[in-house]
Parts: structure tokens; sequence; C-alpha cells
């Protein structure tokens, strides 16, 4: 036997994913995530799949303790060495206030307060040229007064490295050996990108969880060991792709967004077997709404990355999958402000005290109260049935929370509950078209892939709102993020600030630094997955000189000549914002090279469950669908009963654990190869 | 008391037709900030899109651009067309821009281009206007970039002016107007690089709303945006009824310029609160000035008053034309924010952030819980500009000055940050600055001490020491040299801003505004304000000064003198002498 797995520690659950690659079969359990010891929680998700890990020869860990750590300010102390006269870079930040009318706006603390913040005397100029080096002594002296302030981990960010990475080498190698047990980033080994702030904030974010995730590894390196495990563990990276142990030690900053960037796999795994070359990634749990998009089987990466979001968190220079996060959950509160004015999130019940319907305390209504109020749930499948639910209270609290308030308490409740859900539907159509028309798309070209807890029972609704006609339900939308890092490859992402006149002189200078990228991450990629297929994909980033934004242009093949590479850029630009310049002057800013290594992988034609107890007939409730007039019987149908190729007419309702699919009227849902819900949203 | 009546709008429709009016400004303030040619637009966010109704009345506007041209500077335009057009001389697929100064009244570089937005199964019911503003790099004038010349006393040295007409005629390129731009930029690339992405942001939202409208139906979209307005209305009034009524005066002054022989220059507002309305006014103010500090009523006493109230009043709301029904304000013709049409006008931001706080200083009479104690409020912008002696090629580097932001009854004083005319607007990174010109710059740092002194204390000041590597003409604009940013409820002044080149060789010179030039190896060294404090220094609680020594926000011998905190030899607080010297020091300011 042999048994690959994916661990994917959530912020409710931890879940769990193993495939037996004999059997091509899967299990799923999901446990409590341990807050007091994150491995425990990890531990005890394995016992609840029984997995043998005796038989295991890979697992993929995703986590959220990196952004916890950042977000609750907790990791390590930590100092700063930085270049003389630029003590403050990490507190000045970039002097903008994202609430121009709010007078005591500010941001959050900086991450290393100015007791923390050491000088050293040396300087790169913006050319390159050294215009002081550090002096060894001056080293030595710093490394007595940091060892003095007792800091479990240093940053080390200079002005101007990103030209030239030699001075933060010399520090950082000095102070490894003069203070052992401390933890020594540079900005440096991070990202080559310029923008000192953000490269200093990305040192020192590194730094601050360095010290938690080495011991974090360690323990559950040591945890997994005693049940046996002794293969490969990998850490699920946030660029997409999975990273070794010892990488993860010198990056872990890489972990940022290592649980939602599990779906962004899976969605694009399923876009390739079914050959679909645009998707939005769409992820709705019990607290936010997160979306991303797909194009050609390549998720978008973004940087900056904002920790703590953009109006007062701090950004990070590093390959992150660009996602938009809302506060849009099947736990949002409706709730009507001072002003007499409907807002639906974003605080959320969440589990705890949880929906008005759990019975378990909560008094406000929610989205998951609105919808059992309309039939897109039922009242007796909530988890498998296990946790039946209270339509007469969650009646109640829209009533007295919503409808009295706004003056509705004279009309059908189900028009206010469908309020509700139509006014979360609109926070989550911006999010979809934050991601898509912000970034130059129109998401009438994109396929809509859902999943999450509550994701499917909106994908009709937001479609519509759209104008996407397709939406695809993957089968087991509950556990989509476990599922998905079991289908990561590992990679590797290299990016250099280069800036450049697109002239034939710099093509050379180019392609010396794809090599090298290219080089360096077939290397590490070599060691990490031992006789894997490696490729790299080349980016480069362009813009017209002036402009600030660059875009970035994948190249599939040598760049033949300028000419070619014009081309290619104003083709790319017209088709996003419609016009381009043919005389302006271009410039390239850098490079960006993704290198993949293939790692084994479940065959997703094996991954739908089936019903053990053969056919079961559908039953029928009343729906609400207000766009048809109202109540409307529709079929309910089991989703493990749905064989591959069944056809289904709208409206109708589609159960199963963790998730409910709900097919308006005028919808056609078909069930495709891989087990997916196709749905063809009508007009 | 004069609230709106109470709306008859589905009130649950009305919150998603809210949500989507606001977001199609801020879709296109994003793609306008990826496409722009020009650091001024996509990283100092100088300008401005949104909805104006027939009638020039501001539906929505983007959130992402700075705040002056939430006086409706879009809505002014389109009355000017209007004025000129008559409704039946506007068509489908016409653009038309303007940068009148006698209708927008301020410098000339702000263009604002707007486009009919037509609803309905006929496309023949014009719904509205759909309005990008942008600052165009250089609009000619005897300065680059038009609008930094700190000696200009006629508005015809600042550049060309485009009244009110037509760059496209039902679709169709007026070739002659572009030929015109063309020929009036020292940046042709630039301009219409920006000009590009000013058009297509301009195009784009009126697409976006013209769907937006159809889905719903004109008529139910005009009667959920007049119900907007009033719910708008009635936060604002909601918040002013909090005040006390009254009349509330405050004063300062601003350093004035060359032209006008550096004659300090009054800023006297007056405030009057009564019920939920609010009357900001002017009349006190002095009148036009020789130089270009200068403003129109639209440009310069409208954002003032409009900025300052929204921050007092309503912050969080979206910017509507609701949102400013209880604010009136009082200005006569011809003084420094009521300038006429040919009264230069290159530098009419630089009193506004003066002007504001101002204005929040005679509120915190009123109510000191919802002011502030004064910010930097200088803009100190300091460009760098000449030949790249090893490229060839010319080179201009502006940058702008944060500064300390004003304490308040809750909090020590934020930032720092740049002014209250500002918003979500970014500095240039010291990595770019040295690509892009030949300098390097030696420090950017906090400076001790800068900070106004209060139990709250006020927000520190930088320090910016930028050594140029080859001969450089600098151009730079600060104000508030003189008057210190102002403490509340005794609280203390923060330090003022102040900018000197020291030369290689020779006598150290200071320069507020005005350009002059820099040798190789020379250095300019940039002090920015701190802000205001609020409450007296010494009811600072002393572990909040502990930290602030320990963090070197303040010096030991400040912490002594000011906060009455006494440091024993190891630098621990010594309990006993503090207690004592506080005494000391109250009974002191009893008596004084």
């Amino acid at each position: 036997m042999s048994v690959i797995v994916a661990v994917d520690t959530g912020g409710t659950f931890t879940d769990i994913a193993a495939y037996d690659l004999e059997a091509q079969t899967v299990s799923y359990a999901k446990a409590l995530t341990t807050y007091d010891d994150l491995v425990d929680g990890v531990m005890s998700c394995v016992g609840e799949a029984n997995v043998d890990l005796g038989e295991t020869d890979l697992i993929t860990h995703g986590t959220t303790l990196v952004i916890n750590t950042l977000l609750q300010r907790r990791g390590a102390e930590a100092a700063l060495v930085t270049t003389k006269g630029f003590r403050d870079t990490l507190e000045l930040a970039r002097g903008n206030r994202t609430n121009p009318f709010q007078m005591d706006f500010r941001r959050k603390p900086p991450l290393i307060p100015r007791s923390l913040r050491f000088e050293i005397d040396e300087r790169i100029r913006g050319g390159g040229e050294i215009l002081k080096a550090p002096v060894t002594k001056e080293i030595e002296d710093l490394a007595v007064a940091l060892e003095e302030t007792g800091v479990r981990a240093i940053a080390i960010s200079l002005i101007n490295s990103y030209l030239d990475d030699s001075h933060e080498l010399m520090i950082a190698k000095q102070l490894r050996e003069r203070l052992p047990g401390v933890y020594v980033t540079t900005g440096t080994e991070l990202t080559r990108e310029w923008y000192e702030y953000e490269r200093c904030c990305t040192a020192a974010a590194n730094a601050i969880v360095g010290p938690d995730i080495s011991e974090y590894t360690a323990r559950l390196r040591d945890s997994l060991s005693e049940e046996g495990f002794n293969k490969t563990l990998y850490m699920m990276g946030s660029n997409g792709g999975v990273l070794s142990v010892e990488r993860t030690l010198r990056e872990p900053i890489s972990l940022i967004e290592s649980g939602p960037v599990g779906g962004c796999i899976g969605a694009g795994a399923y876009g390739e077997v079914l050959d679909i070359q645009n998707i939005i990634a769409f992820d709705m749990g019990g607290t936010t709404a997160k979306c991303s998009i797909i194009r050609d089987g390549e998720f978008g990466l973004r940087t900056p990355y904002f920790v703590g979001g953009y109006d007062t968190g701090f950004p990070i220079r590093n390959s992150v999958v660009d996602i938009v996060e809302v506060g849009a959950g099947g736990g949002s509160i409706a709730w009507v402000d001072a002003n007499g004015r409907l807002n639906v999130g974003p605080r959320s019940a969440g589990s705890d005290p949880g929906p008005v319907a759990f019975s378990k305390g909560g008094t406000e209504p929610t989205v998951t109260d609105a919808n059992l109020v309309l039939g897109r749930i039922a009242s007796d499948i909530f988890l498998g049935g296990g946790l039946p639910l209270n339509i007469k209270g969650a009646r109640e609290a829209i009533e007295k929370a919503v409808s009295k308030k706004l003056g509705l308490e004279n009309r059908p409740l189900e028009e206010t509950a469908e309020g509700i859900l139509a006014l979360s539907t609109v926070t989550m159509t911006g999010a979809i078209r934050q991601i898509t028309v912000e970034r130059g798309h129109d998401p009438k070209d994109f396929t809509l892939f859902v999943f999450g807890g509550s994701g499917p029972i909106y994908g009709s609704a937001l479609a519509r709102e759209l104008n996407i006609s397709r939406v695809i339900i993957p089968p087991e939308p509950g556990n989509f993020s476990a599922l998905g890092m079991l289908l990561a490859d590992a990679r590797l992402d290299v990016t250099r600030t280069m800036i450049l006149g697109l002239e034939e002189d710099a093509l050379a200078d180019i392609e010396q630094a794809f090599m090298a990228a290219e080089k360096n991450g077939v290397d590490t990629l070599n060691v990490e997955v031992p006789g894997a297929t490696i490729t790299a994909l080349r980016v480069i980033k362009m813009r017209y000189r002036g402009q600030k934004h660059t875009f970035e242009i994948p190249l599939s093949a040598m760049i033949k000549d300028i000419t070619q590479l014009r081309e290619q850029f104003e083709k790319y630009y017209r088709t996003r914002f419609g016009h381009s310049d043919s005389e302006a002057p271009l410039e390239i800013v850098g490079i960006h090279v993704s290198v993949y290594a293939t790692t084994r992988k479940p065959n997703l034609e094996k991954l739908p469950r089936i019903a053990a107890s053969g056919k079961i007939a559908p039953g029928n409730r009343q729906v609400y669908f207000s766009k048809t007039g109202g109540w409307i019987n529709s079929q309910v149908y089991r989703r493990d009963t749905l064989a591959v190729g069944s056809k289904i007419s709208g409206p109708a309702v589609i159960e199963e654990y963790g998730a409910t699919t709900v097919i308006e009227p005028g919808d056609e849902l078909v069930v495709g190869k891989f087990g997916e819900i196709q749905v063809m949203v009508g007009d | 008391m004069d609230m709106p009546t109470k709306l008859t709008v589905d009130p649950i429709q009305l919150e998603i037709i809210r949500h989507s009016l606001v977001a199609i400004p801020n879709e296109i303030d994003a793609n306008i900030t990826r496409t722009a040619f020009s650091p001024l637009v996509y990283e100092y966010k100088d300008f401005a899109t949104g909805l104006v109704d027939p009638e020039g009345r501001l539906i929505a506007q983007g959130s992402g651009s700075i705040p002056i041209f939430v006086a409706n500077a879009l809505g002014n335009a389109v009355r000017d067309g209007l004025d000129i057009y008559g409704l039946d001389g506007i068509l489908e697929g016409d653009v038309i821009i303007s940068n009148h100064s006698g209708t927008l009244g301020q410098h000339l570089n702000n263009v604002v281009m707007y486009t009919p937005v037509f609803v309905g199964p006929n496309k023949d019911d014009l719904f509205g206007f759909m309005c990008v503003l942008v600052h165009w790099v250089d609009v000619g004038g005897n300065t680059v970039g038009s609008c930094w010349a700190s000696d200009t006393t006629e508005i015809f040295q600042e550049g060309i002016q485009y009244r009110t007409v037509k760059l496209w005629q039902g679709g169709v390129r007026n070739e002659e107007l572009y030929r015109i731009i063309r020929y009036n930029t020292r940046f042709p690339v630039m301009v219409f690089g920006d000009l590009d992405a000013q058009l297509a942001g301009t195009l784009a939202g009126r697409d976006k709303f013209a769907s937006l409208i159809d889905k719903y139906g004109a008529a139910k979209m005009r009667s959920v945006i007049s119900a907007i307005w009033d719910q708008s209305e009635t936060v604002a009034r909601e918040s002013i009824l909090k005040l006390p009524d009254g009349v509330w005066r405050a004063e300062s002054f601003l350093d004035g310029d060359e032209v006008d022989g550096w004659e300090p220059v009054p800023v006297i507002v007056e405030v009057r609160i009564e019920g939920s309305s609010m009357t900001i006014d002017f009349s006190g103010l002095g009148s036009v000035l020789k130089g270009p500090l200068n403003s129109g009523t639209y440009g310069g006493a409208y954002p003032a008053a409009r900025i300052a109230f929204k921050i007092l009043t309503a912050p969080d709301e979206p910017a509507n034309e609701g949102c400013f029904r209880p604010l009136n304000i009082v200005i006569p013709e011809g003084t420094f924010l009521s300038a006429g049409p040919t009264a230069p006008m290159g530098l009419y931001s630089a009193t506004l952030p003066t002007v504001i706080d101002t204005i929040i200083k005679a509120i915190g009479d009123a109510e000191p819980s919802v002011a502030a104690g004064g910010h930097h409020a200088s803009f100190s912008a300091h460009c760098f500009y000449g030949t790249d002696p090893e490229t060839g090629e010319l080179y201009q580097q502006l940058d702008t000055g944060h500064g300390g932001w004003g304490a308040t009854a809750r909090q020590d004083g934020a930032g720092p940050y740049k002014t209250m005319a500002h918003g979500d607007t970014l500095d240039v990174p010291v990595e770019v600055q040295e690509t892009i010109c030949p300098l390097v710059v030696e420090s950017l740092a906090l400076r001790p001490d800068s900070a106004g002194d209060g139990a709250q204390r006020g927000g520190l000041g930088t320090e910016k020491v930028v050594r140029v590597l080859a001969d450089t003409g600098v151009s730079v604009q600060i104000d508030r040299t003189q008057c210190p940013p102002w403490g509340l409820k005794g609280g203390e002044d923060g330090d003022t801003a102040i900018a000197a080149i020291e030369p290689v060789k020779g006598e150290l010179r200071y320069i507020t505004k005005g350009m002059t030039t820099m040798k190789k190896g020379d250095s300019f060294r940039l002090r920015t304000g701190g802000g205001g404090g609020f409450g007296s220094p010494i009811e600072r609680k002393v572990d909040l000064v502990c930290a602030d020594i320990a963090e070197g926000y303040i010096t030991e011998k400040k912490a002594k003198d000011t906060y009455g905190v006494v440091l024993d030899d190891q630098g621990k607080i010594d309990l006993d002498e503090t207690h004592k010297l506080r005494s000391t020091m109250a009974e002191l300011s009893k008596v004084t």
C-alpha cells in the first residue's frame, strides 16, 4: 500500500484528504483546530482518517500558523539591521492614509519597535555602485548590542540591496556565526525587488515568524515520526507549490496564504482536465468569501500582499496567490445600522454561537438563517443531520432585527430574507469584480468554480449577476482545500527587479538573468523532489516608461528581438485596456521565473464519493425564488446518488455532507465525468 | 430642524444600488491607476472619477483619489458645459474637457473630462455625466510642470486654458484639439499616456453606469439616488446636532511668497453652528494675492470648507451631494480663496491644509472632543530636475513631505502622514528616487522632540537629507515655517517646517518657496513639522513618557523640562523626583 496525504489546518477545522495510490480511493476527515498546539489537531485528524503513516509516502501540510502569528502580533521579538539613516523606514511606511477624512486614522504599529532597530554604516547607490562597504568591526559591535537585547530573531534589510546583496550576506554571515541561537534573515534572500519599505517589512515579518515555524515543524516531524512516518514532508506555499521543510525554515513567509491556495490549485487542476481556460475560483466558508482567477491553468500572483488588509496592514513582497477576500460567509450577521441601513457582515457569528438556527445561543440573524427561512437549506441535513436547525428562531430573529427596523413588518418575511441574501450577493460579486474587472478582465469570459461549505448555494445567483454562463461545483466542495493540496506540484519563484530600456543590448542581460534564475530553481527542486520532471516558466515584467504598474508578459519561447517583444506587450496591453501606444518608450522592470517539479497525484476520476446504498429516490420541498414569484416545489437530490451524465432542470436542490447546491429555475445541471456538477445558467 | 423626510424607496434595494453605485467609480479608479503614465496620477492620486446628474450634482465619486476634488470640481465643469452648449448641444459620443480657471478655480493642470450618459431603450434619456479629472503633468506656461513656479502673477503664465471644448464629437476624435494639446505641453508622451487612461476611464464609466441604470430603470434610480442623498444628509446633520450652537472663530497664518514680499497671509475663519446646520464664513480673509497661492471660490474656499466639514461630520460616508447639504459657505468675492479668473493659481493647493485645519481649530473651541491639535499642514514639495551627466537624459523627481498630525482627546497624534488635503497618497521610495535622479538620500528619519507635547502628544515630523551627485535644479514649496501646528486644551505647539541647502562650499541657505540650483555634492535638508499636543504635558502618563524616551521619540531633557519626568543614573524612572517636579510645575502654571 502507498498513500499520499494532505492536511490543512484552517481557522475552525483541520481537514485531511488521504489518497491510496493503489486502490485509487480517497478518504477525508475533519477535526477541530487546536490552538494550544496545532500539531495536536493535525495528529488527531490523521487518527480520525485512519491513515497508516508507516505506509505514507508523502504528506503536504497547509497551515494558517504564519498568517495568524503576524495578524495577532505574537511571534518572536526581533531586531532590524538597516542602512545608516534609515532606522525609521519601517515606521514611516509610505505616508498614505487610506481613509482621507478620518482625522485619527492610523496604521497598525511597526513590526519592530524603534528601540530594536539598528543602523550600520554602509551604502550602495541607486545605480549599484558601492559607496561604503560595512566594516567587520562595526558588525562585531552590532552583534554585542544585539546580544544584549535578547532578541530571538534578526532581520537585515539595506537600501538598494536589491541591486547587490553582498552587504546583507556579509552581515548575515557574521551575525549567524556570532549569535548561533538567533534566527537571522535578510531581505534579499526573500525578494530581489525594489521598494525599501516593502522589502524591509518582508524581512521583518520573516524574522518574527522564523523561530515559531522552526519549532513547529520540528515538533510536527517528531510527532509524525513517532507514528512511523519518515518519508517526505512538504509545506504548502502561497505561490501554489509545495516546498521542503528546509526551505520553509529559511523563508516561512512563503506560507502566508498556505491554506486558501489549496482550493486554487484544485480549481486549476479541474480546469485542466475539463479544458476550461478561464476560471474564477470562489471559496465561501462561515466567515469570509475568497476569490481568485485561473487563466490557462495559472493563477495570478500579487505583490505586494498586505497582511491585515491594505487599509492599515503591512506589505509583503513574495509570490502570493492573488486572492480577494470579503467578510461574507454563512455566519455573516444581518443588521440595521444607526442610520437605518441594512448591512450584512463583516461581523460573523462564526461557529460559536453560530447562526440563530443552530440554537447555540446566537441571537443575531445570519445568512444561513435567511437560507433556512427560504427553504434553500433543509432543517434536518446540517452536518449529516447531526445538527437540527431551528427555523422558527431564524424567522423571529430576522423579523426582529431586520424587518421591524426597516419598516417592513407588514411585508412577507421571505422578502426580507431574500434581501439579506441579495445584499450579501452584492458584496460577493464586488469581490469577484475586483479580481476580474480591476485586473482588466471581463467576468463573463470565465467559468465560476464554487466550493467551501457555503459556496455552492450561491453559484447560480452569483453567475446571473455577473453574466457568467457556467458554474462548476467540484466533488467534495467542503473538503476542497485539502483535496487541492494533494494536487500541488513543488514550485519555486524567483523574481528580480532590473530596470532597463527596451533596447537590443538589454536582451543579453535579461537572458543571463533568466538562466541564472532557472538554474537556481532547478538545482533547488532537484534536491527537494528527486527524479521529478522539472519545467520553468518565464515572465518578463514591462511597462511604458513612467508607468508604475508593471505588466507581466509570459514568454513561451526565447525573445527574438525587441520588435517582437514590443508587439507582444502591446497586444497584451490592448486586450486588457482597449488601447496601446506604439510610440511611447517601453522599459523592462524585471523578470520572474516559476520553476515546477511534478509530484505524485491522485486520479481525479476516482475522487467522487458514491452512495453505498444504491438508488435513493429524490425528495422534494418548497423553495423560495423571488425572480419567479416565490415558493416553488423543488426536487431535492442526494449528491452521491447522481451518476455521471445525470441531468436535472432547475429548480432543484442537491445536498451532500457539508454543502448544499441550489439550482435556480431556468438552470440546467449535468454531472460530468469527474463527478463535478456543471450548471448552465439560464437567462 | 430641517431633517429630510423619511424615504419611500424599498430599503433593501436601496442598499444594493448604493453598493453598486460606489463600486463603479472605484473600478475606474483602479484601471486609471494601472494605466496612467505619470506618478502624479498613480502614486499621488491627483485625479478624481465620478458621476454627476444633469445639474452637476454629485451622485457617486471614487474613494481612491485625493479629497481636494470633493468640492465637486466635476460638477462645476459640467455646469459650464451646460451653460455653453445647452442640454441639446451635448450628444452621445461627445467627450468634453475643461481646465478653465474661472470655472474650476484651480491650477490649469487639473483637466476635467466628461461625457453624457444616455439611458433607456432608445438611449435618449440623459441621466447624467461620467467625469474624470486628471492632473496633466504639463500644460505649458513659464515653468516645467506648469504649476510649480512661485513667481507667476497672472494665470496666463501657468499654461493654456481649454475652456469646455469637445475632444470627441459624436464618437469622432477632434484631431485639431489633439494637435493643440500636443504642442502645448513639454511632455507629450506622458500627457497623452494619461489622457488615454482618462478617456478609457470616462467611456468605461459611462457604459457601466448606463447598464446599471438600465437594469433598474431610470425612474427608480432617480428616486433611489435622492434617498441616498437624504440619508447622507441625515448622517451629517446628526453629527452637527452633537456640537453646541454658537459662533466660533479661529486664526492662523501662512508664510506668503516672494511676489508678495513674504508678507504673512492671515487665515481667519468663523464657524456658526445652529441646530443641524453649519456655516463656514470666510469673510475675514484677505484679498487676492499677487503670487500663485490663490484659488477660485469653487477650487479653494469650497474644497477647504467641504473637506473640514466632512472630517468633522461624516468621515466614513461616501462623498455625494447629500453629505454637504447642511453646510453653508460664505465667501465674498476677491479673497485669495475666491480669486477671479486671471489671478495666478499655480500653488492653489498649498493654502488648503492650513485653511482646513483652522476650521477644525474653531470647532476645537466649541467641542474639543471632536477636534485635534494642528497638523504640519505643509505640502513640503521638493522637486529635483536637470540633465543626467551619465545618460544625457532630462530627469524630474517630485516628492512631498510627511509630518506629524495633531493629538486628540483619545490618542497621540498620528503620522508622519501627508496633509489633510491628501489621502491615499504614496510617497516615492528612496530606491526609486535614486534610480530616476543622480542623487543619494542620506537619511529619512523621525525627528525626536519635534512633536507638540501634551497629555496626548502630537505626531513626529521627519528629516530628509539628500546629496546631489550632479549640478541640479531644485524647486521647493514649503509653508508653515512661522506659524507652528497648534496645541489644544493646554497641549503645546509642534515644531515648524524648514528646509536648507548645505553647499560643499559657502554658506547654508534656507529656502521655503522658490527655485534654486545645487552644485554636485551639495545637500538638501528638509525638516517637516510635528503635530500639536492635546492637554497639559504634566498630565501625560509617566509610563508613556518613559516609553517615548526608550523609543527615542523624546529626549531625557525634554522629558524632564516639559513632562516633569525624571530618570535616575541607571535610566530608570525616579518617581519621587518626578512627583516633586510635576507638583512644582503645576503650581507654576497656576501662577502664570
